[in-house]
């Protein structure tokens, strides 16, 4: 790869997207065929100061393809991206916008806005599902440093990008994960209450989507809890999140497996 | 008809280094070293925003002395060039001195077939590692690169600058004192340089994979209290 000098009207700018494809290095959005692994359910949720995002851990195809996925990666400092849909393409897409905050901010000496980075997905992700039978379909969170506030994107198939001002969830799990999240969810969360909404919801979905890896007491792992606050974003440890759904489980126990009644 | 004239190739190639040398001597200078922890390039800049130290990859740094639109455009192609190496292989596979060269050539290709040669000189600073020494390579107009492996400088009193940093720094030192020599090298003995005008960058680890920070001005001045 020699020096990638463009004159001005070729010049691809800070977006790396232009800069793979006019290089020829670009990923190949496009077609695979179905029996590939699928990753699954995410929640985002606002609290008072930020976001509280949490993942399953499993990718499955026909079996159980991988127990240990990490789905919610750090975009950036101030940014969670998480993935569903193929995983192969959502870990791709991952690795692809990490890149491209990175080399934007190094290009222009500025960061990307929130909001800029969401719209720069959209076409990527309108690329790729338009043309392939097993989509993928990303979640950004971040805090926003000008609004000094959590703000959550989600899309739909086609690419389109909409701001969710309460909460979020994507993957097979859905249904279950948003009906806890629904009930649970008010306006005025603190971390605690959110983390611990957050973690209930990925229980919900765990216990009801085969596609969903709940908390693997056996073998000890257990969803990924990330929080995205004024400090950036930092994952919960494995401990903390282990005695987390130690604590559902026990309540669930004790209740031989109904929810009903109240939130526990 | 027109006419041509025979022009020597020792003439032509004294012209364009003319040419050259008296565009890079129009910029400020820029003194790149080793500290005892990473390493610092401190140039004079009155310009708060178009900058001439900047960031390339994790442990890779670049400093441009000349004309702002031609060596700003060779940085623009090192970041694209170092992100799409990372992206195309492993992160740990972008190495400073393949880009040293690609540069090189670049300046020694524009100096013999462009138009003009370009009136930049640059600096490319890696931060050594597990794999890489810490190195810095000095390229020049006509595409000369040298690696140095204390200290380097580049831009138009770079001769001068050379000396008295070298008198003044004669081994690898802690920052503050790297940033005070650097500064009054820079300055000489005839004047100061307001911190306002000063712009400097580092690499040094701190446990992240990016290892580059731009110093704002309180610990500019925070630094050359110290040293």
């Amino acid at each position: 790869m020699g020096l990638p000098l463009f004159g001005p009207t070729q010049d691809p700018g800070p977006s790396f997207l232009g800069l793979t494809e006019a290089l020829g290095v670009a990923p190949a959005w496009g077609p695979t065929s179905s029996d590939v692994p699928h990753a699954t359910t995410v929640v985002a949720v606002r609290y008072s100061e930020g976001i509280v995002m949490a993942g399953d851990r499993q990718a499955s195809g026909a079996y159980i393809a991988s127990r240990d996925v990490k789905k919610i990666g750090a975009a950036d400092r101030f940014t969670g991206l998480a993935i569903s849909g193929s995983a192969a393409r959502g870990l791709e897409l991952l690795k692809f916008a990490q890149l491209s905050f990175e080399h934007y901010e190094k290009m222009t000496d500025t960061v990307l806005s929130l909001e800029g980075k969401a719209n720069y997905l959209s076409p990527i992700i309108q690329r790729n599902n338009l043309s392939s039978p097993l989509p993928v379909l990303p979640l950004l969170a971040g805090y926003d440093p000008t609004q000094q506030a959590g703000r959550i994107f989600e899309y739909d198939g086609a690419g389109g990008c909409y701001e969710r001002y309460d909460f979020a969830t994507i993957g097979s799990g859905t249904p279950f994960a948003e009906g806890a999240l629904r009930l649970g969810f008010r306006a005025d969360l603190d971390l605690e209450a959110g983390l611990e909404l957050a973690a209930l919801a990925l229980y919900e979905a765990g216990d009801n989507d085969p596609s969903t890896g709940g908390p693997d007491f056996v073998r000890g792992i257990f969803p990924m809890m990330v929080v995205l606050d004024a400090a950036g974003f930092r994952e919960l440890a494995a401990d903390d999140v282990g005695e987390r759904f130690h604590r559902i489980n026990e309540r669930r126990a004790e209740s031989r497996g109904v929810a009903g009644g109240a939130l526990r | 008809m027109s006419n041509y004239f025979y022009v020597s190739p020792e003439q032509l190639i004294k012209d364009r280094a003319e040419f050259a040398q008296k565009g890079i001597a129009r910029g400020r200078s820029i003194v790149a070293s080793l500290y005892d922890r990473g390493v610092v390039m401190v140039a004079e800049n009155p310009s708060a925003s178009l900058n001439k130290v900047s960031e390339i990859y994790d442990r890779i740094a670049f400093a441009g002395a000349g004309k702002y639109n031609e060596y700003d455009r060779l940085r623009e192609a090192g970041v694209r060039w170092a992100d799409s190496m990372g992206f195309t292989y492993a992160r740990e596979d972008v190495d400073a001195r393949a880009l040293a060269n690609y540069y090189a050539q670049h300046l020694g290709d524009m100096f013999t077939e462009g138009q003009k040669p370009l009136e930049v000189e640059v600096l490319v600073a890696q931060l050594g590692g597990d794999l890489r020494p810490t190195k810095l390579f000095r390229i020049l107009y006509e595409g000369t690169i040298a690696d140095e492996t204390r200290f380097s400088v580049i831009g138009g009193d770079a001769e001068v600058i050379r000396e008295r940093f070298a008198q003044a720094v004669p081994e690898v030192v802690d920052l503050a004192t790297t940033l005070r020599q650097a500064v009054s090298a820079l300055a000489g003995p005839d004047r100061t340089i307001p911190i306002s005008d000063l712009e400097v960058g580092i690499l040094e680890d701190r446990g992240q994979r990016r290892t580059f920070t731009r110093l704002a001005a309180d610990r500019i001045a925070e630094l050359l209290g110290e040293g």
